[in-house]
């Protein structure tokens, strides 16, 4: 994320948590914390559990948050963000809690008739190729619940709908034909399959490496009778350095309910 | 092959109970920021290094930037960093660390430094980083803390040591290595005892200097990778197989140098200044130097502290006194040693002027810049601390015994308050005062490693001037010596940065210690010093 982006994440992160802006220009942001957010991101909690204790009036902090030093006025006083600050990886904690799981249904505003929403289940996440290396490739993948149809880039399919917390008037939903629990397990055989069709060139790299170090680790203790603790120690360090190993993680996911094909403008 | 497969089934059951207990559900605005911070740490290549796009205020110079990632890509994440003084061994080291943090192949880290160097690393972690390391003294919590900074020393007394062993870190990190080279030591053995995937080991010092040195520490990071401890005495005993060795350590070490790290490095005056002293303070430099022969055979340790004794009559009377007064103590029954030390005494109280001092101040008060006087002796600090005062000049003490509050503390006196600042030896370590561009070396350590520390003070990373060193030597006297026949000779002071380097290769620095004060002790003339010492010179400068 560049500046401007980061920027204008943060402006839509507090304003969503309930937390108004109560002066900006495009290089800071002053907000004024509601209380939920200075739970999550002030580190107090002394200071919540007495004043809960004792009935007070709350009086959640406000922040000011510099999003570009260079140009941001000298008069104001706050803390610098830029990616990878220590704030800004706490604010994305907190979001990424807050979205985590979703049931959503399509906004959409049925003229008469009423309309039938379809249950698609959406995940998106990582897969995490690691040995001594490591490294990240984004899914997001849909699967309908009433025909098992999969789509991929499901997020970037959704991302300029509408979607709503409560089932909008005069729509219905479809119950799903494939429940949720079978539709995980569809996603996790697909991955497998798919996964079980790469060439893990990477992995095998990774063996030879660490074969060669298990070698050398062999050829040092080669001759003793009774092997010490440290080799024993030493081959297990080995084997956590270089084991290949491919971990699949979700971002967050959950239940669309939507009118039109995700694939439909 | 295809690698193990692991599924996230945490959010999965999550997410199947809350289908049954509907709560947490965030809305499409949530969900749609939560999966913009989840894609954000993403790393699409198994290569290259994202560390510095989070740490954009930390300038990273190009020779740091590239032993990260030959650190990482080409040694698996298990290397020597064995840099010279000043070229920001923590700056790599913290590089690395954070790279493999960012990509989540490390969580719990053990960092081991010397106990004086734990809130500095700490805060430059935090600080720099923004790696969340936590110092771990008095009541340590190992399980809990993630980063955990500390000594070797507390880290392997129990009931520490036990924890410690039981926990699989991720990262191991320890600085000043070289004090690991022997493996009888505890120290060896508890390093040797940690579960090691990922490790540093820190050097300053350039480990070629003993085979077996080099074995073992290398044996320590990297079990096997020069043989066993037999065999490799035998193979690179021989000269031809060092070509062979030197190519199997770069496998598992990086050390830059000055020379080639691509910088434009502000360049070393060094000047020599003579010092000649009062009638006075030659009477007293010739009464203690006669004490090296005439107690010989009666007295033989009296010889050994005359070495010392000149010293210090180079340095300042005050230090004379200290060492004297204990003599007078050591030689009470000894009458014809107690005169001499008494007539000796009596010599220091005819001292009126100290000719270095005199030196110092026409050299301060000449500028507005600041300056670091270097003195081997505390007596001498308080003395110059005392005689600056007396001209109006401000200055501020700093020893390596100092605690770290008190060490930050000075440094920002220096900073802002004080044009001088007067530091014994042990304050080397560690401090980094790159503001001042200007040094005396009052007097000279014998160890030229030591003067390569105290110079690393200010031209290291960030000094923007040319640096300025002063070499005080008292004529006619064994700092002239030292200075003129050794370190000249061999080129210590010459702008040819990484000089010493080669030199220390040759030899280490307490070996050189060694040897001058034996060419001191046991030459019974000037003829046979010079002699000596072009010698030693000689086989140094190879």
């Amino acid at each position: 994320m560049n500046r401007t982006e980061i920027h204008r994440y943060l402006k839509q992160f507090f304003l969503e948590n309930d937390s108004p802006i109560l002066e900006e220009s495009d290089s800071h942001l002053h907000i004024q914390l509601s209380v939920a957010m200075d739970k999550a991101l002030m580190n107090r909690p002394f200071y919540w559990h007495y004043i809960e204790k004792i009935g007070g009036q709350p009086a959640p902090y406000q922040l000011t948050l510099i999003t570009d030093a260079e140009k941001a006025d000298e008069s104001i006083k706050g803390e610098k963000i830029h990616f990878g600050s220590p704030r800004l990886h706490q604010i994305f904690q907190t979001a990424t809690q807050l979205g985590r799981y979703a049931l959503l249904y399509e906004a959409v505003s049925p003229a008469g008739n009423s309309l039938p929403l379809k249950p698609w289940l959406v995940l998106n996440g990582n897969i995490s190729y690691c040995c001594d290396h490591k490294k990240d490739r984004f899914f997001s993948i849909g699967l309908s619940l009433i025909t098992g149809e999969m789509i991929n880039d499901a997020a970037e399919q959704l991302k300029n709908k509408q979607f709503q917390v409560q089932i909008p008037d005069y729509c219905f939903t479809i119950s799903p034909v494939i429940m949720p629990e079978a539709g995980l397990e569809r996603i996790r055989k697909y991955f497998i399959q798919q996964l079980e069709q790469e060439a893990h060139i990477w992995a095998e790299e990774a063996v030879e490496r660490w074969k060669a170090d298990e070698e050398l680790l062999e050829a040092f203790y080669d001759g003793e009778d009774e092997k010490p603790d440290s080799y024993y120690q030493e081959k297990e360090a080995l084997r956590a350095q270089y084991e290949p190993k491919i971990d699949i993680d979700i971002i967050n996911g959950g239940l669309f309910y939507c009118h039109r094909h995700p694939l439909d403008a | 092959m295809i690698p193990d497969i692991r599924f996230d089934e945490e959010w999965v059951g999550k997410f199947l109970e809350s289908l049954h207990h509907p709560q947490d559900w965030g809305n499409w605005q949530q969900f749609k920021m939560a999966l913009a911070a989840g894609k954000s740490r993403l790393v699409e290549s198994f290569y290259g290094l994202e560390a510095p796009k989070h740490l954009p205020s930390l300038e990273v110079f190009p020779h740091q930037f590239e032993t990260a990632q030959t650190v990482i890509e080409k040694m698996n994440g298990k290397a020597i960093l064995a840099d010279e003084v000043g070229l920001g061994k923590t700056i790599e080291a913290g590089l690395i660390l954070k790279e493999y943090m960012i990509r989540g192949l490390v969580k719990k880290v053990l960092i081991m430094v010397p106990a004086s160097l734990v809130t500095q690393w700490c805060r430059e972690l935090n600080e720099k980083f923004y790696i969340p390391a936590i110092e771990q003294r008095k009541k340590p919590a190992w399980e809990q803390i993630d980063v955990a900074v500390t000594s070797i020393d507390t880290a392997k007394r129990e009931p520490h040591a036990a924890v410690i062993q039981s926990i699989d870190y991720d990262f191991i990190i320890v600085d000043e290595a070289h004090k690991l080279k022997n493996k009888k030591t505890k120290n060896y053995q508890f390093v040797k005892s940690l579960k090691k995937k990922f490790c540093l080991l820190l050097t300053a010092t350039p480990v070629q200097n003993r085979l077996s040195e080099v074995f073992h520490l290398i044996s320590l990071l990297k079990p096997g990778h020069l043989g066993d401890e037999s065999s490799f005495e035998q193979k690179y005993k021989q000269e031809d197989a060092q070509h062979e060795l030197n190519q199997l350590i770069q496998k598992v070490m990086v050390r830059n140098r000055r020379s080639d790290s691509g910088m434009n490095w502000p360049k070393r005056k060094v000047e020599t200044v003579p010092i000649f002293f009062t009638e006075d303070e030659k009477a007293l430099y010739a009464a203690v130097s006669s004490l090296k022969t005439k107690w010989r055979g009666i007295a033989e340790g009296l010889a050994f502290t005359t070495l010392t004794l000149q010293r210090e009559a180079c340095s300042s009377k005050e230090a004379v006194y200290m060492t004297l007064k204990n003599l007078i103590e050591q030689y009470e029954y000894h009458t014809g040693i107690r005169d001499d030390l008494a007539e000796i005494m009596a010599l220091i109280n005819n001292v009126n002027i100290n000719s270095k001092a005199e030196q110092v101040l026409s050299l301060i008060q000449g500028s507005d810049d600041k300056m670091i006087i270097f003195t081997e002796y505390r007596a001498t600090q308080l003395f110059l601390q005392w005689f600056l005062g007396q001209h109006g000049i401000k200055a501020v003490p700093f020893r390596g015994g100092f605690k770290r509050s008190k060490k930050d503390w000075m440094k920002q006196l220096f900073k802002d308050h004080a044009q001088v600042l007067i530091a014994t030896e042990a304050g080397g370590e560690g401090i980094n005062l790159q503001f001042c561009h200007k040094m005396i070396n009052y007097d000279l350590p014998w160890n030229p490693m030591r003067i390569e520390q105290r110079i690393g003070r200010i031209h290291r990373l960030g000094q923007t001037e040319d640096v300025e060193i002063y070499n005080f030597a008292v004529q006619g006297t064994v700092e002239e010596h030292i200075l003129g026949l050794l370190y000249k000779k061999i080129g210590l002071f010459e702008d040819v940065i990484g000089k010493l380097d080669d030199i220390l290769e040759q030899l280490p620095g307490d070996q050189v210690e060694e040897h001058v004060a034996n060419i001191l002790l046991h030459s019974d003339s000037e003829g046979e010093i010079r002699v000596k010492l072009d010698n030693l010179s000689a086989v140094i400068a190879e």
